[in-house]
């Protein structure tokens, strides 16, 4: 286990840049450990439901510790790293949830009430020990908070030990998006969190939010005590704990910077997005809740590319209704009217599980029973959203579009279903509107049916990060594999050249939504590619138009091209830095997300005591 | 089956990582492993099980191990205690 220093040194923490800006303020630690056990008796016929649900905590839980092993092993060593094969082997030790799966099955207690039951009587027997033992408690305690973050609903039970009283940096092991979405935003100026990558949801709702984050700290957390002053460097992806004089007044400079460079950028809300030589690029925003979607207008978007659907169905225990959903997307389509709104039908399973339908533990979930397949199988829950959303549809310009599609009758059952949904509400009196139906390419399969699949919709969407995970076999969220996820490979660039090609063919638009879309290099490639639309979080939207103002389409266009013919991701890059970094230097971009290496010749990093230490600010 | 009676000769006893090297040895046993100690049976594929026991130094502990790879386990078995749990050597 890892203790806590009592120390007030000044120390450097490097991690991934998440999202940009600066902060000083003082640490707020995120505790993990307060949730309420709730005592239940469950009906007989939902025990099996409650196992599964049990067997999916340890699973979850099990992950979670893996991964602090790996980032313990990595920065401290193999001793420390230890302990957690140990709370591996506790955690699933036979008979510990042979005797919780009993109480669930035969006394119909809850999960997290029958883990609880059977991890207080081991705790209460180890403290009551000498020594060794006693010490072995601690351990107990540990796995036993891990468990019932995840049994008691996880997250979203969680509770601050404290309310937060003024502007604060969040640190922690891990954070939700739903635990950010509980905090005074105002209050929260940044996050420092030792787990997760730049594409991590929290990530990406952190650069939406505009709260300046740095993630895979590894264990910030632990060295750090809650009041500690620190620097948060979202845009370099550094953290500064206990910061000398020195420190302070340069950050405080750059703060300085990036709050003129902000104000700056701001003067391109009203311009529109247009290349010089005249080629207009539609630059929308990806939203997760209605309420953003007031937001996207002060940023200059040209209307929503992705509404995660998905966000209505997070931290619940039942199914949004069909009116709760036409509510929720009519607040998007009519406030945004005339602006198109591209909604994205139900995107769970995954990394993103929902407590309201039950669903097992997949030992490949990114490969398993999501998305659309989830839909097509639960037509119950995907004809609700289908007809909330041909409701919403009655005003506005509405936009419907199915992910993670593999096969053209994938399509066409969904577009059934869809027309199916179209006559029960049309024999109800209602009036349906026209509403474009596009679906999201994002599995290598169905871009090599692309020409089949372009025929039959209004459009395609590209979901570049599952895509770039699928086409190069790279888990995003695998550390040791992480700089393999390569945006660039060629296999990705002719894969995106592909699809736009047959949707030019059929005389539908292509637009990208993800990461990808928010890198300037990447963007400047993908221009010159072809692509009509882009979709990204809103703060990127004037950045983005900056840069596309400052362009020829047909020069763009000539780069990427010739960029297509190169072997490998490192050629292309190293071409495209040749061809862009000037100018965007020259723009003064300022947020490299996926690029960030970009700037690291400037960057000088020697390790210290097992931290990396950076030179030079 | 076969019973393997085996001195515990580190300093320590069998806490939480002597403890785990006896489960990585008998988790993957197709055999039965079983553990007699002061009266008390129990199966030594369970971590909880084993460090619930405190099994004290110097005491002698019997493994009841019945399957088809009894011998290999019992033998391994015998090798962990024999080198005290890799942890005096030195």
């Amino acid at each position: 286990m890892l203790h806590k220093q009592e120390t007030t040194q000044r120390k450097i923490f490097v991690g991934k840049a998440a999202s940009p800006g600066y902060a000083i303020a003082k640490t707020k630690l995120i505790v993990r450990q307060r949730f309420t056990v709730s005592q239940l008796k469950i009906p007989k016929e939902n025990t099996a439901n409650q196992i599964e649900f049990f067997r999916r905590g340890v699973w979850q839980v099990k992950k979670e510790i893996s991964n602090l092993r790996d980032l313990t092993l990595q920065m401290a060593g193999k001793d420390e790293s230890k302990i957690f094969d140990s709370h591996l082997m506790i955690l699933q030790d036979p008979s510990l949830i042979e005797n919780v799966i009993s109480l669930i099955r035969n006394e119909q207690w809850n999960a997290s009430y029958a883990f609880h039951l059977c991890m207080q009587k081991l705790i209460d027997t180890f403290e009551k020990r000498d020594g060794i033992f006693k010490d072995r408690a601690l351990d107990l305690k540990d796995i036993y908070n891990r468990m019932l973050l995840h049994l008691s609903s996880g997250e979203n039970n969680f509770v601050l030990q404290e309310e937060i009283e003024e502007g604060v940096v969040l640190v922690g092991f891990s954070i939700g998006p739903n635990m950010l979405m509980h905090f005074d935003k105002e209050k929260v100026l940044g996050l420092a969190i030792d787990s997760g990558s730049t594409t991590s949801h929290v990530s990406i709702l952190a650069r939406s939010m505009q709260i300046p984050a740095v993630m895979g700290l590894g264990n910030l957390s632990e060295s750090i005590h809650a009041g500690d002053l620190l620097i948060l460097d979202g845009t370099n992806g550094i953290v500064i704990i206990n910061p000398d004089e020195n420190d302070i007044s340069k950050y405080k400079k750059q703060i300085e910077v990036f709050q003129n460079q902000k104000l700056e950028l701001s003067t391109m809300r009203e311009l529109e997005p247009i290349t010089m030589d005249g080629k207009y690029i539609r630059l929308n925003a990806n939203i997760e809740r209605y309420e953003e979607a007031s937001e996207i207008i002060s940023f200059g978007a040209t209307g929503v590319g992705l509404y995660r659907s998905e966000f209505l169905y997070f931290g619940r225990d039942t199914l949004p209704t069909r009116s709760e959903q036409a509510e929720a997307y009519r607040k998007v389509t009519h406030q945004l009217e005339p602006l198109p709104v591209t909604i994205r039908t139900l995107d769970a399973g995954g990394d993103k599980m929902l407590s309201s339908v039950s669903m097992e533990t997949e030992s490949n979930p990114f490969m398993g029973w999501r998305s659309i397949r989830l839909c097509l199988d639960r037509k119950d829950i995907f004809r609700e959203q289908l007809k909330a959303l041909i409701e919403a549809g009655d005003r506005g310009n509405l936009k419907i579009m199915f992910p993670m599609i593999s096969s053209v009758s994938e399509i066409e059952r969904a577009k059934d279903i869809y027309d199916d949904c179209c006559a029960e509400l049309k024999a109800e009196g209602l009036s349906i509107p026209k509403i474009e139906i596009g679906v999201m390419i994002e599995i290598p399969a169905a871009v090599m049916i692309i020409e089949e699949i372009a025929k039959m919709v209004d459009f395609l969407s590209i979901g570049t990060n599952d895509l770039i995970q699928f086409t190069l076999a790279v888990d995003r969220t695998n550390g040791k594999i992480a700089p393999m996820y390569e945006p660039h490979h060629p296999a990705v660039l002719r894969s995106i050249k592909l699809i736009v090609d047959a949707a030019h063919k059929e005389g539908i638009q292509v637009s990208i939504c993800g990461e990808m879309a928010s890198d300037p290099l990447s963007a400047l490639l993908l221009v010159g590619l072809g692509v009509d639309e882009f979709s990204m979080v809103s703060w990127c939207i004037m950045e983005c138009k900056k840069i596309i103002r400052s362009i020829n389409y047909d020069e763009a266009r000539a780069i990427s091209y010739e960029a297509l013919k190169f072997s490998d991701a490192n050629s292309i890059n190293n071409f495209l830095r040749k061809k862009y970094s000037q100018k965007i230097k020259r723009l003064g971009i300022s947020s490299f997300i996926i690029t960030q290496d970009f700037s690291s010749s400037d960057r000088a990093l020697v390790r210290v005591d097992g931290q990396i230490e950076r030179i030079g600010v | 089956m076969i019973s393997c009676k085996l001195i515990v000769q580190n300093t320590l006893g069998i806490h939480v990582r002597p403890a785990g090297y006896i489960v990585n040895i008998a988790s993957v046993a197709q055999s039965s492993v079983e553990l007699v100690y002061s009266g008390q049976r129990i199966n030594a594929k369970s971590i909880l099980n084993l460090m619930m026991l405190v099994i004290e130094p110097g005491s002698e502990v019997e493994f009841l191990i019945n399957g088809p790879d009894e011998q290999r386990v019992a033998d391994e078995l015998t090798e962990l205690f024999n080198n005290k749990f890799y942890e005096d050597a030195s």
